[in-house]
């Protein structure tokens, strides 16, 4: 030990350091600067945008408006309630937000800044050339909120490769097909590999109202109307179970996610899966897939007992670019509304994956070549709609519901029943 | 009755192999899938004999520069949170163990409490607070928030540390002239450093893997590196599941050796006072 140590703490010096190191607190954050626009998205909106080694498609709009962008990326669910917890703040930092369009209910629409006056007086070029269906999912009470940036609409993947060696020619144009099929495809593939026909996810309610709409029924309508064909419905998920009991559903299908979804159709586990055909990339990435270029895409198939010329209208999801009422400086955000939704970002983003929300995106000669999925996808989003509308209730109605179709498809609960707790259950949980 | 002792000895050796089944065969996927070719990670029938690849390392550092900076971010926060604790819960677990009144006895309970309320019930409302003081996006506030989660537990055992430590050695100090503060740097904190490697582990090791008051608090330039391996598990674009087990091997790795390191005074810190009579 030191003979001598000094450590002298005084009232002044201790008062001095506490107040100094408030002020330098104080002062040391500052988020938002001088012509910096802040932006908060998922890390692939701002990818499509300017990806790795790729033109930054945003160079114009930095030049013009000399501004920079700055994004704070986020996964889907966390985005949402970081965007609105700012949004519900006196003021944010944040001029521009991407928001999913099962989100804006009434009281999370009165967060945003309607655009209509934007638009009426610094329009959108060819705003019309938007899919009209992708705007009305971002009118709420009359207001625009916000302005399509992207839509990942449900196609059929199919593994060609399997399909071939179980000698099926071509991929499925009704349900019932698509039935048959996934029962051939449930074999040991020649690689050794058991394949199950399908994988479906069983927490997301895309599949179930998918197999719904195959016969004309639906969850919840655009207006609200809940389970308008129970009989649709029945079927939907009489056939689900059929699937389940045949084993073309995976034994493990109460607890299948997502990602279980890709992984196994990338390593030839399943034949057929349900996923946004902007996936189409990542499905076939020699990478990661034991069959690149050998997963391919169509539309999912409506029953043949709908009557002839009904659309199959598969589940899209759209996101909107949003200017919370909150943010500083508007007119910058506004700018860069426009930017991202003119012809020429719009469709260069759609080359870096970005499922465009232009129709005339979709006759772009480079997109068609570089994506072989972009005709189907363009023919499908035509008649493509939510899953269900926003409603405050949402998240509940929808857990309730995968809640009974899980019972239904293990053959825990008779289908009629389960289709009947749906509609009790849930008539409490819609808007009035 | 040896036979009844070899059964002993094997069930122990069974016991133990379970153990180390359970916990260490999910961090050997991930560390072994890190260098795994990506079409082999989920293949079946599972591919054991591989050639290791570092491909998916060097994507990450191509793809995902923002994980390095926020392994920084992190290694700044938990530096700062640990420091803040171990000051914070020394000087009030010395308070603790050389002084006694109602109030303090009291307070100890508080202390307990505290550490019952679960972390969300106090984030939300902080947000607008955090805001407001133009703290948020900043390393500060969630070194803040990680060393006051841990001063309760770190206090009640520097408290259990320095009653071990005894009162003559304080008495023999203060003869000498010395002061609070110089007893307590001069004789406690070098006596009770084993309670500090304690406490610093648990702060570490929290502060290291921290998620929830990460993701309410920072945005980019304070953002760890959790939230930047949450945003790897992206449900519009697909995982990577390579990368992302490269980053949860880098992420696993410092803190690993750190606790592998500190092992003993891991111990120490869970059994202070059990021998006390």
């Amino acid at each position: 030990m030191k003979d001598k140590v000094t450590f002298d703490i005084t009232r002044r010096g201790f008062l001095g350091t506490a107040l100094g190191g408030a002020a330098a607190l104080a002062a040391g954050p500052s988020f938002a600067q001088a012509n910096t626009l802040n932006i908060l998205s998922h890390r692939v909106h701002q990818a499509v945008l300017m990806p790795d080694g790729g033109e930054n498609l945003l160079a114009e709009w930095k030049s013009a408006q000399d501004a920079e962008a700055a994004f704070t990326t986020f996964d889907s669910n966390p985005l949402m309630d970081r965007l609105f917890r700012e949004a519900s703040l006196g003021s944010t930092d944040y001029g521009v937000g991407y928001m999913v369009d099962n989100r804006p209910t009434s009281e999370i629409a009165s967060l945003f800044e309607p655009l209509d006056s934007y638009q009426k007086d610094d329009p959108i070029e060819d705003f019309g050339d938007i899919a009209p269906g992708l705007v009305q999912g971002m009118t709420v009470d009359g207001n625009l909120i916000g302005i399509p940036v992207r839509h990942a609409t449900q196609g059929l993947f199919y593994n060609e490769a399997l399909l071939e060696e179980a000698g099926i020619s071509a991929p499925p144009t009704t349900l019932e097909e698509l039935v048959e099929q996934a029962g051939k495809l449930t074999f040991t593939s020649s690689a050794g590999t058991p394949v199950t026909g399908m994988i479906l996810a069983s927490d997301l309610a895309v599949f179930p109202v998918m197999f719904a709409r195959a016969y004309g029924g639906d969850f919840i309508t655009k207006d609200f109307e809940l389970v308008p064909s129970p009989e649709a419905m029945e079927k939907g998920l009489d056939t689900l179970r059929g699937m389940f009991e045949a084993g073309s559903l995976p034994r493990s299908y109460a607890t299948t996610k997502n990602d279980d979804m890709v992984t196994w159709i990338q390593q030839g586990r399943a034949a057929f899966t349900v996923l946004p055909f902007a996936r189409n990339a990542q499905l076939n990435n020699p990478e990661q897939s034991k069959y690149p270029g050998k997963i391919k895409a169509t539309a999912f198939p409506g029953s043949s007992s709908l009557p002839s010329g009904t659309p199959m209208a598969a589940v899209t999801e759209a996101w909107a670019m949003v200017v919370p009422k909150n943010a500083g400086d508007k007119q910058l955000a506004w700018s860069y509304i426009k930017e991202v939704s003119s012809k020429r970002v719009t469709t260069g983003m759609a080359l870096n994956g970005n499922g465009p929300v232009r129709v005339s995106s979709y006759a772009d000669p480079a997109l068609i070549e570089k994506n072989p999925v972009a005709e189907v996808e363009a023919e499908v989003l035509a008649t493509a709609r939510g899953a269900f509308p926003p409603f405050p209730e949402a998240a509940r109605a929808q857990a309730t519901m995968l809640e009974e179709v899980q019972l239904a498809v293990i053959g825990r609960k008779p289908v009629k029943e389960a289709v009947a707790a749906i509609i009790e259950r849930v008539k409490p949980l819609m808007p009035s | 009755m040896r036979s009844g002792r070899i059964l002993v000895v094997a069930g122990k050796a069974v016991a133990v192999a379970a153990l180390l089944t359970w916990s260490l065969v999910p961090i050997a996927f991930v560390v072994m899938s890190s260098v795994k070719p990506g079409q082999e990670i989920f293949a079946v029938p599972t591919v054991y004999a591989f050639e290791p690849t570092l491909e998916h390392y060097a994507e990450l550092w191509r793809r995902w520069g923002q994980f390095f900076d926020g392994l920084i971010d992190s290694a700044i926060i938990t530096a700062g949170a640990t420091a803040l604790a171990i000051i914070a819960s020394t000087c009030a677990g010395y308070v603790y163990s050389r002084n006694s009144s109602r109030f303090l006895n009291a307070s100890v309970m508080f202390l307990i409490v505290v550490r019952l309320i679960p972390p969300i019930v106090v984030t939300l409302p902080l947000f607008p607070l955090v805001n407001i003081m133009g703290l948020n996006d900043t390393h500060i506030v969630l070194m803040v928030l990680y060393a006051t989660f841990f001063v309760s537990l770190g206090t009640v055992l520097m408290r259990t540390f320095i009653d071990q430590i005894p009162r003559e050695l304080d008495e023999a100090a203060q003869i000498d002239g010395a002061g609070r503060l110089t007893i307590l740097r001069r004789v406690i904190v070098p006596l009770a450093a084993p309670g500090i490697l304690a406490v610093a582990v648990f702060v570490v090791v929290f502060a290291w893997n921290e998620f929830l008051f990460a993701f309410v608090f920072t945005a980019t330039k304070a953002k760890t590196a959790p939230l930047v391996i949450s945003e790897m598990i992206g449900s519009i674009d697909g995982v990577d599941w390579g990368i992302l087990f490269a980053a949860s091997t880098t992420q696993l790795a410092p803190i690993l050796i750190f606790v592998v390191l500190m092992n003993r005074y891991l111990v120490a810190g869970l059994t202070a006072g059990a021998t006390k009579g």
